[in-house]
């Protein structure tokens, strides 16, 4: 027996135990007799100790004989050598009579209550052995009215046993602070808001709550706590690049509902509306099940044999007649891993062209462009988990509780113990009233803001000179460069007044570890790479690179927008990110395939529409994209996508993109098939087929398979396995990953022999040698140059937390009765000049189209800039959005568009608006 | 000139008046002017150039214990903030003065606030805190109105704000008021509250607020009293302060008399100076005529009652009877109460202590912040049974019953609220029980657990 006491050991009834540095007496029971061994009703493994229902109690004494005092073990500090009791005859009578009291004031419709089986309080009422209700009835609170207000979130108060878990889950999981208590004693009560319907309040809808609550109190219309389920599969949301490990459960193939595991390392218990409640699009009526080819400008319902044969004869031909250079494909990351990979092998090895990309290219190409030209590696050099260790956060051009809520509450969370939040946005986005610094710049101006930003630091005397010297490259340009700066000129483009500027710098550069994040914000403009290199000057020259609490990290858009680019959807690198025109690189990969293939560097998303406007490019394979609705300047594309002889589009949906295609292939969503994601931090998850794809349908990797085969292009069958364990043997930091050795929380690149993933990139080296400094003097984007005169206005785009993108997934689910249109948001004082109210359908139009929406007086933008989402066809923005994009790149500039805005006078309106209006 | 009372409420003769000293004075007014007349904020500048370890060793050496209720010695308390500590150090004022049978910081507060004031500059300056909140219960709108009118004179006169009498401290303070509820003189419930949350009392570890208090700072809680007495303390010396009262029951304190007595009120004697005996028969003139007495509740509503035929047993061995007790914070503890908060409840044998008690579990009951289940539960089980022994419908096993819940409660809850809400049930049970059963219906005897209780136990209810 170890009697050691001076080191970590204590005693559980007599028998000695060893216990972590920091254990709560609860946590130490719980990990050597097992969670439940001690009951509890106001413990949960999210939530901080509360140390309020007693049920928890135990005895405990410094000596094995000496007095014993009850403590709460939940939050009890243990010590070594103490003796903790837990089930004497004291205790096990302080808990009977707790939960007793408990009892006189709860329902006891148990055989017909959602959580029958699963409800903590039936648990802990059966461990402690009630058997009776000593006490007469009396004032009670049985008839609470429930509350059915909301499409997802549910609450029957008179369940409720007032452990307040509800209250700290919105607290300190979402940071909503929606729940709170309301009066005290026996009529204390749960009230949402200002004692509110969940509907009416400001819920998030996270369901923190719904999880954390013990009882049916608080649950979801999908009764995400009932047993009824016969199976609970892990898997990770397509959502987006946070990549929350979900457990659904499903009977036989109907999805019941979803939980966030306790467990996972990237979310912990918690999730957001999309990823937990998000999920009746896929069965939706409007599923594609079939086929359709189209013969005549009809589409026409087919078998998948001749949807295959149709398409093989028509790439057939066209390569024929036009070479494989007539050909390209748009992979998808919102696919696998697997699936991306397959998709640009199909392209380069049946066609032996690089003309191949993914959204990537509208979204974060320039975060991996301009991450490789400064460090090596275009991905995230941290992970989320180093918010616990950093002492300062920046934020530039995201908006992380709306686009990745679960990173956007870490993050509140953090900055709300204390940690210094600088935001640098044009927008007052929801986490700057918690922020210490807000620049709010004008749209297209980060380069102007960031090297004003670089320059404070440089003057304050702020700067890492060992690391500059020991690890970078380059820096003597770039201090001329910032020493060249014209402060004033810089002050009169971004428009923040230079001290603002100075005392972020400041706080920034003298924090122990600062972390950047940053998003589209940064990288949708047409100096978005540049602006990328000039965040990763600001981190190496603060030496804020290679440990714990620091580095760069890009927000990535969607769950796998990481995996296409590692996967080699881009034009001009293969899988593992190997120039495509290298000699060595592209001979590795023909001796790798076996075939011939192009070494020249292919045509990025943009270049295939003009080269299809002038007749090049020939045929078009897009995988689950609505280029359409999301792509800018959407009469353009569309009639890139006319000009195409031959699409092919595999989707869930009929989307505005599916509408031209030529054959239209139904494919599977997430939760019908398993492969990989791969998070905005390099973490490779396991993506597992929750229930069979739906009658008719198959995965987007099965799809690109069966053409490979059809078309004589050498694949084995498909699976996800099989194809991950080709990637390892092809990119370079995958060689270790094995569908087993991934384990339930994922491993993050590069992943070494055995499965050893990387959480910190560039420790010790920079993965490029050298880390390179790249300094870029701001230039005005050509969209204000040509167009600011006859239009005035910024139009600015982004998301919002209820709806994915253009929302062909969300709009299919409850989030619509959440969220019903996009609105324009305008400052008041523009409002006012233009006689605008909110509520006003007004009209916004460009050099290249117009598009009519609500709109919202708001002062979450400056005088002379607007504000809208893009999650909705019947508001179609990207009709006003430019051609302009990225000089190194081609990602759109969708954050800066020059428009002009007017209200629509009534009649003008359509009819079906005016009714509304009317009504 | 000697200092002259109102009529009628001159300090009787017994008394020592220190804190109360200008209490019901003819001509003194709350103003700055009547204070500075009579040598105020004198010890603020005696204190302001003094180091601040001597002024906290000075109150170490008086021997002051917290007048609140707890009795914790003040020194002691100071002594704890880290002596590595970077953060900001607050001082609150706990004026949130709320156990029934208490109300001797009212009169401080509407009556001289100046001193308090003073004591608490001087407190502030010891533990080297730039920032004091004086939390005024939501009762005495009054007494808000008056300290904040106190506060800008006193900042007029340059005893705050930047640089106090050019000693380099710099100094605010600030009323912030109650919004009615008891648990708000718990000190951690006290803190949150002035965070602007909700006043749930804090788990511990952090064990004491003056290691982590408000806005996880160092804080130190005092009393109104408490801080009273740091001016006279500067005023006499510890050590000369200390002679005050008895050995580890120093100085001064006031007793809240109420109840059956000829002559209610307040009293400020010397510490264990004066018995029990002496407070009713003396200070108070007796018991009302004809009356005996039945028991007493001797350190606010929360200290457990002393029946009046009860003998109690020493540690040195002697055995004394009520009237012997010496109003101190030891003897009163050894007799199995508290000297709490000074306020005494007298009652003769016209009181039925089922009525009592059915008063204090309806209050407790009301006033239980909610948070810990026994509490939360259990303080309304208290008043729901003793409402029924009361209306004259229970059972004698009633009376078991509710002493159950209250055992249940004792000891485990966050806050000493548990305790303050468990105690007087459970000690007038144990010396009233007879009574208490008495106003039962003995056929009822076996029947406590009604029918509804008992098809719910069984789980067939709706």
């Amino acid at each position: 027996m170890v009697q050691d006491l001076s080191t970590l050991t204590a005693f559980i009834d007599g028998e000695p135990m060893r216990f972590n540095d920091g254990d709560t007496v609860l946590k130490f029971i719980d990990r050597h007799r097992g969670r439940g061994h001690v009951p509890t009703l106001c413990d949960a493994p999210q939530l901080e100790p509360y140390g309020a229902c007693r049920v928890c109690s135990v005895e405990v004494a410094m000596q094995e004989d000496g007095p014993r005092r009850v403590v709460a073990s939940c939050h009890t500090p243990l010590t070594a050598g103490m003796h903790v009791f837990t089930e004497s005859p004291k205790i096990r009578k302080l808990r009977r009579n707790i939960v007793e009291l408990v009892l006189t004031d709860h329902p006891l419709d148990c055989l017909t209550c959602e959580v029958s089986g699963n409800c903590e309080l039936q648990t802990v009422a059966a461990k402690v052995g009630i058997r009776q209700v000593r006490y007469p009835s009396g004032a009670n609170h049985l008839n609470r009215s429930k509350d059915r207000s909301h499409p997802y979130m549910t609450s029957e108060l008179s369940k409720c046993i007032n452990c307040s878990r509800c209250v700290r889950a919105c607290d300190e999981v979402q940071g909503q602070h929606v729940l709170s208590m309301h009066g005290r004693g026996f009529n204390a009560r749960i009230i949402k808001g200002l004692d509110q319907s969940f509907m009416d309040s400001t819920c998030v809808s996270c369901g923190a709550c719904s999880q954390a609550c013990p009882t049916s109190a608080i649950s979801d219309v999908f009764f995400s706590k009932s047993i009824e389920a016969t199976r609970k599969t892990r898997t990770v949301c397509t959502y987006c690049g946070v990549g929350c490990n979900l457990n659904v459960a499903t009977k036989g193939s109907e999805v019941l509902s979803i939980q966030a595991p306790t467990d996972s390392e990237v979310n912990h218990s918690h999730t957001c509306l999309k990823g937990r409640y998000a999920f009746k699009f896929v069965k939706h009526p409007d599923r594609l099940r079939k086929p359709l080819i189209r013969y005549n400008g009809h589409f026409t319902e087919a078998t998948w044999e001749e949807a295959y044969d149709y398409i093989a004869k028509n790439l057939q031909r066209i390569k024929e007649e036009h070479g494989g250079n007539a050909v390209g494909g748009i992979s998808s990351a919102r696919c696998t891993n697997e699936e991306n990979y397959l998709m640009q092998k199909f392209i380069r090895v049946g066609f032996g062209t690089n003309n191949i990309d993914a959204c990537a290219r509208v979204c974060h190409s320039p975060t991996a462009w301009g991450m490789q030209k400064a460090f090596g590696t275009g991905a995230a050099t941290n992970s989320i988990e180093d918010l616990e260790y950093t002492n300062c956060i920046l934020i530039t051009g995201a908006n992380p509780t709306e686009g990745h809520p679960v990173t956007g509450s870490k993050i509140k969370q953090r900055v709300m113990k204390g940690v210094p939040l600088i935001v640098i946005d044009p927008r007052e986005i929801e986490l700057v009233p918690y922020a210490k610094h807000h620049l709010q710049l004008r749209p297209g101006t980060n380069v102007a803001l960031l090297d004003m930003f670089a320059y404070y630091i440089l003057e304050a005397g702020l700067i890492d000179q060992d690391f500059i010297k020991k690890r970078c490259e380059n820096w003597e340009e770039f201090e001329q460069g910032l020493r060249n700066l014209n402060l004033d000129e810089s002050e009169r483009t971004h428009g923040v007044p230079r001290e603002k500027v100075r005392a972020a710098a400041i706080e920034y550069a003298s924090a122990k570890g600062a972390m950047a994040f940053h998003g589209l914000g940064v990288t949708e403009h047409s100096h978005g790479s540049k602006t990328v290199m000039t965040i990763a000057d600001i981190a190496m020259m603060t030496g804020n690179i290679g440990r714990p609490g620091v580095g760069v990290l890009p927000l990535r858009g969607q769950n796998n927008v990481q995996g296409a680019a590692d996967m080699g959807c881009q034009p001009h690198q293969g899988a593992g990110y190997l120039q495509v025109n290298d000699e060595a690189n592209h001979k590795l990969y023909e001796e790798f395939y076996g075939a011939h293939m192009s070494n020249e560097i292919g045509w990025k998303i943009p270049q295939m529409y003009d080269a299809a406007l002038a007749g090049k490019l020939k045929a078009l394979w897009i995988m689950g994209e609505d280029v359409v609705q999301t792509d800018p300047n959407t009469e353009h594309v569309k009639s890139a996508l006319n000009a195409l002889e031959f699409l092919v589009v595999q989707e869930l949906f009929m989307t505005p993109t599916a509408e031209f295609a030529d054959v239209v292939l139904p494919a599977a969503s997430f939760l019908e098939k398993s492969g990989t994601f791969t998070n905005g931090e390099r973490r490779v998850q396991r993506v597992n087929a929750v229930i069979p794809p739906i009658p008719g349908t198959k995965s987007d990797g099965q799809i690109v398979c069966d053409i490979m085969q059809r078309m004589g292009i050498p694949q084995a069958d498909y699976t996800p396995d099989g194809v991950l364990a080709e990637i390892a043997r092809i990119v370079p930091f995958f060689k270790g990953a094995t569908w087993e050795n991934l384990t339930d929380q994922g491993t993050q690149w590069p992943i070494k022999e055995g499965g050893i993933g990387t959480e910190i990139l560039h420790v010790d080296s920079f993965k490029r040698g050298l880390g390179k400094f790249h300094f870029f003097r701001f230039q005005e984007s050509k969209e204000i140059e040509k167009h600011h005169d006859e239009f005035p206005f910024i139009l600015t785009t982004g998301r919002i937390l209820e709806h994915y993108n253009c929302g062909t997934m969300t709009r299919r689910t409850g989030n619509a009765q959440i969220v019903t249109e996009d609105l324009l948001a305008i400052h008041p004082d523009d409002a006012a000049k233009k006689g605008i109210e909110s509520g006003d359908m007004v009209r916004i139009f460009s050099n290249r189209g117009e598009v009519n929406m609500k709109a919202k007086i708001s002062t979450e933008v400056k005088p002379g800039i607007l504000y809208t989402t893009f999650h909705f066809p019947e508001n179609l923005v990207n009709m006003v959005t430019s051609s302009e994009c990225d000089e190194d790149t081609m990602c759109p500039e969708y954050k800066v568009v020059a428009v002009d805005v007017e209200k629509v006078p009534a009649s003008s309106m359509p009819k079906k608006q005016r009714m509304m209006e009317i009504a | 000139m000697a200092i002259q009372y109102i009529s009628g409420k001159e300090p009787h003769a017994r008394e020592k008046r220190l804190i109360f000293k200008n209490i019901d004075r003819v001509g003194f007014t709350p103003s700055i002017d009547s204070f500075l007349e009579d040598g105020g904020y004198e010890q603020l500048k005696v204190a302001l150039k003094m180091e601040k370890s001597a002024i906290i060793n000075e109150v170490k050496a008086s021997g002051l214990r917290g007048r609140g209720g707890a009795g914790f010695p003040t020194g002691v308390k100071w002594g704890f903030i880290p002596p590595t500590n970077t953060k900001p150090v607050y001082i609150i004022c706990n004026a949130d003065e709320s156990e029934p049978g208490t109300f001797k910081d009212r009169y401080i507060l509407h009556q001289d606030p100046h001193q308090l004031l003073e004591g608490m500059i001087i407190a502030c300056f010891a533990v080297n805190a730039k920032l004091g909140y004086i939390y005024i219960r939501e009762e005495f709108p009054q007494a808000a109105i008056i300290v904040e009118k106190a506060i800008a004179e006193a900042r007029a006169k340059g005893f705050l704000g930047k640089d106090i009498l050019g000693s380099g401290f710099d100094c605010e303070l600030y009323v912030h008021r109650g919004a009615g509820a008891y648990i708000c003189g718990e000190e951690t419930g006290l803190i949150e509250s002035l965070e602007g949350k909700r006043p749930y009392p804090r788990i511990k570890p952090p064990y004491f607020p003056a290691a982590l208090g408000l806005y996880m700072s160092p804080t130190i809680v005092n009393n109104v009293e408490s801080l009273c007495h740091v001016k006279h303390i500067i005023q006499m010396g510890g050590a000369e302060y200390a002679k005050l009262g008895t050995p580890n029951n120093t100085g001064t304190r006031i007793l809240c008399v109420s109840g059956d007595v000829q002559k209610p009120g307040y009293y400020e004697v010397e510490v264990g100076k004066v018995t029990m005996g002496e407070v009713i028969d003396v200070l108070c003139g007796g018991m009302k005529p004809g009356r005996k007495l039945k028991a007493i509740i001797p350190g606010g509503s929360s200290s457990k009652v002393l029946r009046a035929d009860e003998k109690f047993k020493l540690k040195d061995g002697r055995e004394i009877g009520i009237m012997d007790i010496p109003m101190d914070f030891d003897t009163m503890a050894a007799c199995g109460s508290m000297a709490g908060s000074g306020g005494v409840i007298i009652m003769d044998d016209s009181r039925s202590m089922t009525w009592v008690i059915n008063n204090l579990n309806n209050f407790y009951a009301h006033e239980s912040c909610g948070q810990c289940t026994p509490c939360r539960e259990g303080s309304l089980w208290m008043k729901k049974i003793s409402d029924r022994i009361v209306s004259g419908e229970a059972s004698p096993d009633d009376v078991d019953s509710l002493e159950s819940v209250a055992n249940q409660i004792e000891g485990k809850t966050i806050c000493a609220f548990g305790e303050a809400c468990s105690w007087p049930t459970q000690s007038f049970i144990k010396k009233f029980r007879d009574e208490m059963k008495g106003d039962c219906k003995p056929e009822l005897v076996g029947e406590i657990v009604s029918d509804e209780g008992k098809v719910a136990a069984a789980g067939l209810a709706a």
